[in-house]
């Protein structure tokens, strides 16, 4: 007996269902928080990351209020499971992204996990993070169009110099 | 009054009195009539404009008063089928739902023994007038428990008179906790979802503690729920005082 047509249909419904219950969504999210606020850079699948990112970014939000904020210390009390990590997302993380207005994590998708479910899997991480960076900047080839004018031109300027 | 060295007191002149100027501390806190701020969704920010341009439109053709929850308020409509084409009615606002060119509000009253709850848009060109007789606000935001409420709370005098306030005034808080009929009630009035503060809860203690185990209290911690308006009101305000000054 299907109760009621407005549960079935998920049209606009914004927040994914993770775990047995609302509460139990929350703790997951909670405790992938408090893993990316410990260690900085965290591999989980996919949705499970970009669900977190919103919760991880707001509460670095109302970090920078400051502690003496009564509604800033209770978040951060109940996001954070380990208590000594209130004190680095104070005292470490808030100043460091105070200069910017807003996204302060990066997610980027890695090869599937390598288990029999393989998940689509993220790597989530804080920027400014002290680790090596994930990406790194190749530069483009020698034999590239513009590489090869340049190195035409610099060729030129040193003919012209030398005689 | 009995001077120490027999010459008369000195003269005191009274002191002087305090101006306390509330108009110009009143400017910045305006009421802006929660229909204004749009909601939160996908839609482009376009179509909120122009309904905000048709809803100014509105307003300055017609006066729609300042009026809030909990207030009792008396709006003739254009009745076709009435003798002098129009008709009155007085209530208390119970609910004021809707954004943009559809909101509407809900006024109660309770005529001759019978309920009656009318549901009125406030851009409707049917409506004539809208006066406020008594403004104020209650504890909460929807009143819709009156309906199970002692039909006192909801009575009200249909030649009721204005009651005259101060525009410098706080609107005040009508702290009144309401009595209710035995139950069943139309909805379960002390689950915490519907976060109701003022009814007086006759119930058996074991009742109300049983109503709590439907409390979701990871709910307030719940961040990505929050909807700031702040910013968002500040920049309708402006729009608001720019258009209506022309």
């Amino acid at each position: 007996m299907r109760l009621s047509v407005a549960a079935a249909i998920s049209h606009g419904r914004v927040y994914r269902r993770f775990g047995l219950s609302p509460r139990s969504r929350l703790d997951l999210l909670r405790n992938l928080v408090t893993a990316l606020v410990r260690h900085e850079r965290i591999e989980t699948p996919w949705a499970r990351a970009d669900e977190m990112r919103g919760y991880a970014e707001r509460l670095i939000d109302y970090a920078k209020r400051g502690d003496k904020d009564e509604r800033a210390m209770r978040m951060a009390d109940f996001w954070l499971t380990e208590k000594d990590l209130i004190h680095k997302l104070f005292k470490v993380l808030a100043p460091r992204f105070q200069p910017h207005p807003g996204s302060y994590t990066r997610m980027l998708q890695i090869p599937n996990r390598d288990g029999l479910d393989r998940a689509k899997m993220a790597v989530i991480e804080l920027k400014g993070n002290p680790l090596p960076p994930l990406v790194r900047p190749r530069r483009d080839s020698d034999k590239t169009l513009l590489n090869q004018l340049l190195k035409g031109y610099r060729q030129d300027a040193q003919r012209a110099a030398a005689s | 009054r009995v001077s120490s060295d027999g010459k008369p007191p000195k003269f005191q002149p009274p002191p002087k009195p305090v101006i306390i100027d509330r108009k110009t501390q009143k400017e910045e806190m305006r009421f802006l009539s929660p229909e204004f701020i749009p909601p939160r969704g996908r839609t482009t920010p376009l179509k909120y404009y122009i309904e905000r341009k048709d809803m100014i439109q509105r307003r300055k053709v017609f006066n729609i008063p300042e009026f809030y929850v909990g207030d009792v308020l008396a709006v003739t409509t254009a009745n076709p089928y009435a003798s002098d084409k129009s008709s009155r009615f007085v209530g208390i606002c119970i609910q004021r739902g809707g954004k943009g060119l559809g909101a509407t509000f809900v006024l109660r009253n309770v005529i001759e023994d019978q309920g009656v709850e009318i549901c009125y848009e406030l851009y409707s060109p049917r409506i004539q007038a809208i006066e406020v007789l008594k403004l104020e606000k209650r504890l909460d935001e929807n009143l819709m428990y009156l309906r199970d409420a002692l039909p006192e709370y909801s009575t009200f005098d249909v030649n009721m008179k204005p009651v005259p306030r101060m525009d410098h005034e706080e609107v005040p808080v009508n702290k009144v906790q309401v009595r209710m009929k035995p139950k069943p009630w139309s909805k379960r009035w002390e689950r915490p979802k519907y976060n109701i503060k003022g009814i007086k809860f006759e119930l058996p203690e074991h009742k109300m503690q049983a109503a709590q185990k439907w409390s979701q209290p990871w709910l307030e911690f719940d961040m990505l729920r929050e909807y700031d308006t702040s910013k968002i009101e500040e920049k309708i305000r402006k729009e608001l005082s720019e258009e209506l000054e022309k």
